[in-house]
């Protein structure tokens, strides 16, 4: 270890009475030590990363405003989360003779579904982001109206996607689920306030477990 | 043959580059990290693929797995203030080292009649009453506006949104450049395996009170390709 080397050899020689040569090194291991300690520390005790945030929009309760009607849905697909990591889905209105399909949250399962169902959005939205790379930064014009038309795009987006959630399900099901839209660039999606009604809980329950 | 003799030196070092490296790092770490803060629960959240950071100001709710709910508010100025009228509502008696030593500790998780006692305690005894704590209590349907945490929530926008005009007002008389994002946004940490009619339970609470936008936290995930 680094240590302060005394000047010995100047002592005793000659009859000469030298001042003493100090040296200027100084003993760094304390110094080292502490430097250490507290980059130990501080290593240990940080956060990096920030914790990230999905938005989510909840409307306004309907009893405060009764002259909001409900959306009528035709065509939407519903997605039934369920517990036990268990998904389904259907189109249109349920009735008995309605077909759900299981699927999961893998990605050839309702990220696929998604994809297929909003594949024409998809596709004129990968559009607009290839012109907007090539368009000029600095031409703000352009930028702002290719924003106006992905926002367009998805005002007139006709895929509608509702999601009913049971009491079983969690809430990682329903954040994954809302992951997917984000992923496939679903533009119009609710989580209805209701649960299964009586004919989903009847036709999911006649869907036995997988394995 | 006479031996060879190894030159008898003690072995030194020159160690000032790797102090300059320590301190270099030190430095980096303390000027880089900040502090978690203490969490009377572990929350583990679902992961998603968003890169949104979480915003400066939140009105925090963390929801646990059995479905108690911690609140905290980022703000300390904001936070005391919204404590001032709370206590005032509620006649709880609390004095003003006590108001200080709420601000400084944490997520509450408690009715607000059990904060004197609470905060009577010393730190170590107060982190452990914290964690085994009932959290907020809240209602459901017609009870709604009569609970808790709904009078938290509407007292904490009410008094964020005149915070935040405040601070408009008086950097536009002093000319100051203003950052309009920064008010305070609603935050909701549940853990994975909380129910999710818990989580709608809470956040009608908070739609009851006109919130209606929620920012999710999440762990981070990469994204697809």
């Amino acid at each position: 270890m680094a240590e302060i080397q005394g000047g010995g050899d100047s002592q005793g020689k000659g009859g000469k009475k030298r001042a003493k040569k100090q040296s200027t090194r100084v003993d760094m291991t304390p110094l080292v030590d502490l430097a250490f300690l507290l980059l130990t520390f501080f290593v240990l005790t940080s956060t990096f990363s920030k914790p990230k945030v999905l938005r989510m929009i909840f409307p306004e309760k309907l009893e405060d405003n009764p002259n909001i009607k409900k959306p009528e849905v035709r065509d939407a697909v519903t997605i039934l989360v369920s517990g036990d990591d268990r998904i389904f889905y259907y189109t249109g209105q349920i009735s008995n003779a309605t077909v759900i399909t299981e699927i999961d949250y893998t990605k050839d399962g309702l990220r696929k579904l998604l994809k297929e169902k909003n594949f024409q959005l998809l596709s004129e939205l990968q559009k607009l982001q290839v012109k907007l790379n090539e368009a000029d930064e600095k031409d703000t014009a352009a930028v702002n109206q290719i924003d106006r038309d992905v926002k367009k795009l998805q005002k007139e987006s006709k895929l509608v996607v509702l999601v009913k959630n049971d009491d079983k399900a969690t809430y990682k099901n329903i954040i994954d689920v809302m992951d997917e839209f984000m992923i496939t660039q679903v533009a119009k999606y609710f989580v209805t306030d209701d649960g299964f009604n009586a004919v989903e809980k009847k036709l999911v329950s006649q869907i036995p477990p997988k394995n | 043959m006479p031996k060879v003799k190894m030159p008898r030196s003690t072995p030194s070092l020159d160690m000032t580059p790797m102090v300059d490296l320590a301190f270099l790092l030190v430095t980096f770490f303390m000027l880089t990290s900040s502090f978690r803060s203490p969490e009377p629960v572990f929350v583990d959240p679902p992961a998603s693929t968003t890169e949104k950071e979480i915003p400066k100001q939140v009105f925090l709710v963390t929801i646990d797995e059995t479905g108690r709910v911690f609140i905290d508010i980022t703000n300390a100025a904001v936070k005391e203030k919204v404590l001032r009228e709370m206590i005032a509502d509620y006649k709880v008696g609390l004095t003003e080292e006590e108001i200080k030593k709420f601000i400084g500790s944490g997520p509450l998780g408690m009715r607000l009649a059990e904060l004197p006692s609470f905060l009577a305690q010393e730190a170590e005894k107060r982190a452990k009453i914290a964690e085994a704590a009932a959290g907020v209590p809240y209602d459901t349907a017609n009870k709604i506006r009569s609970c808790e945490l709904y009078n938290w929530v509407l007292k904490s926008r009410v008094i964020a949104d005149n915070d935040f005009r405040m601070r408009e007002a008086s950097a536009q008389e002093k000319n100051q450049s203003f950052d309009k994002d920064n008010y305070m946004q609603f935050a909701v940490k549940a853990a994975k395996n909380t129910r999710y009619e818990t989580v709608k339970n809470v956040v009608d609470v908070l739609r009851e009170a006109r919130v209606s936008k929620f920012q999710m936290i999440t762990g981070l995930e990469a994204k697809p390709e």
